[in-house]
């Protein structure tokens, strides 16, 4: 390859590496000025990185790191005994087996799992710059009617203009258990919020948070549906549009104080 | 620290790792299993490794490829039987976008899936990543590379459905 400077350069395996390290930060100060500066002027090359990065997050998502105390205490202790049965290993093996199998079952009935389900589609889709929603927000009675039909419920879209945030528009995805909506806001400084609402929550009201790198979900259920608020705000702040949320959506948050 | 804390501490990121690795969940949890009755074993060999996690990830893998050349399940790919009856992850965190980007892990050549999830999941260093793959870090960074570029072709191939996950990339030659 030659000096040729524009993205055609990029197609070589070793550019392609330094956008790598670059997205990895395992580029020399020096290098990473230049990376950096090469890709203001490279919208393809930009993209690329883009992509990696969006890939780690989705990967991140996709295997998030798991919570479960009593497996991480029960674990050790079941070694010992597991090295004892060393000498029958295919009997071990079954029953080791057989107890992670009924602790992920417990696991997937978790009637919370909507609230991972935001937190992934906040992840995906608020960086979007192109296709940020399926249906803008300047029809929004057609976007009411339509995810209210598929969600076969009345949604009620919250405004946010009090907190900055207008209503972008909102998308249609496949949910833990049947359709879910996400509406997405954003304020002047371009930060979005999404709101996440799906069937199939406990029907009793609570209060819970979920963090994932730097996005904070805040997760209720009211009248059987489960509703998420996610964003990148500080805690507090996301807390108090998450109350106003759920009281504008006929919830009541007055049991989370 | 005992040591057994210091296991204790690695595990939610050793169930990660082997659960991203085989993409089953019975299998991945008999995998840290394994790994750590043999890390217990061979406490010994810890004191000469500093690092906890790694060194058990490094066992993880070495399971998990002989676990693989007994089952001669190799050539892992969509097309698999172990990716046939995959179901776990798919279940837990759910949705088509995340159906599509897990069977495009599982695509990837063993080779390539393993350092993307060391980098990107772990998000261990390359030199981290290369001394558990036992391999120089120029190797890390060229199959890094290509995981990515794999990994976006096999995603891109079709965005033209789903407008808006990820662009469409068309490979280069």
């Amino acid at each position: 390859m030659t000096d040729d400077r524009s993205s055609t350069a990029l197609t070589t395996g070793p550019e392609l590496e330094r956008l790598s390290a670059l997205v990895d930060g395992e580029l020399a100060p020096h290098e990473q000025a230049e990376v950096a500066a090469a890709l203001a002027h490279d919208v393809q090359a930009s993209a690329r990185v883009e992509d990696y990065r969006r890939q780690g997050a989705a990967l991140r998502s996709l295997f998030p790191l798991p919570t479960d105390v009593r497996y991480v205490l029960v674990l050790p202790r079941r070694t010992w005994w597991r090295r004892v049965s060393a000498a029958l290993a295919w009997a071990g093996a079954g029953m080791i087996l057989g107890t992670g199998g009924v602790w992920l079952s417990t696991r997937e009935a978790d009637p919370w799992a909507f609230s991972r389900h935001a937190d992934l589609a906040y992840a995906v889709y608020a960086p979007e710059q192109r296709h940020p929603v399926e249906v803008a927000a300047t029809d929004q009675a057609h976007l009411v009617e339509w995810l209210s039909r598929r969600l076969a419920r009345t949604l009620t879209i919250p405004a946010l203009n009090e907190y900055g945030y207008t209503l972008m528009g909102g998308r249609l995805l496949p949910g833990a258990a049947g359709p879910a909506a996400q509406l997405m806001y954003q304020n002047q400084a371009g930060r979005r919020l999404t709101l996440y609402i799906t069937e199939a929550a406990p029907q009793h009201a609570s209060f819970r948070l979920l963090r994932q790198e730097d996005r904070r979900t805040f997760y209720w259920a009211s009248a059987g549906a489960g509703y998420a608020l996610s964003g990148q705000r500080s805690e507090p702040r996301l807390r108090e549009i998450a109350m106003d949320v759920c009281s504008s959506v006929g919830g009541n948050p007055q049991g989370w104080q | 620290m005992s040591l057994r804390d210091d296991l204790a501490a690695c595990l939610p990121q050793l169930r990660r790792y082997a659960r991203a690795l085989t993409g089953d969940a019975a299998w991945a949890d008999d995998l840290v299993q394994d790994t750590l009755e043999r890390a217990l074993a061979r406490t010994s060999m810890l004191r000469a490794h500093s690092n906890t996690r790694a060194w058990l990830m490094t066992i993880l893998r070495h399971l998990y490829i002989d676990q693989l050349r007994k089952h001669r399940e190799l050539a892992l790919d969509a097309d698999d039987p172990v990716w046939q009856r995959l179901e776990a992850p798919v279940g837990e965190v759910g949705g088509l976008l995340l159906l599509d980007l897990q069977r495009a892990l599982y695509r990837l050549p063993l080779e390539q899936r393993d350092v993307l999830l060391l980098v990107t999941l772990e998000q261990l260093s390359y030199r981290e990543a290369a001394a558990i793959l036992q391999v120089p870090v120029g190797t890390v960074m060229s199959r890094l590379s290509r995981a990515r570029e794999h990994l976006r072709m096999l995603l891109g191939s079709d965005a033209g459905s789903r407008p808006g996950i990820f662009k469409v990339v068309r490979q280069r030659p």
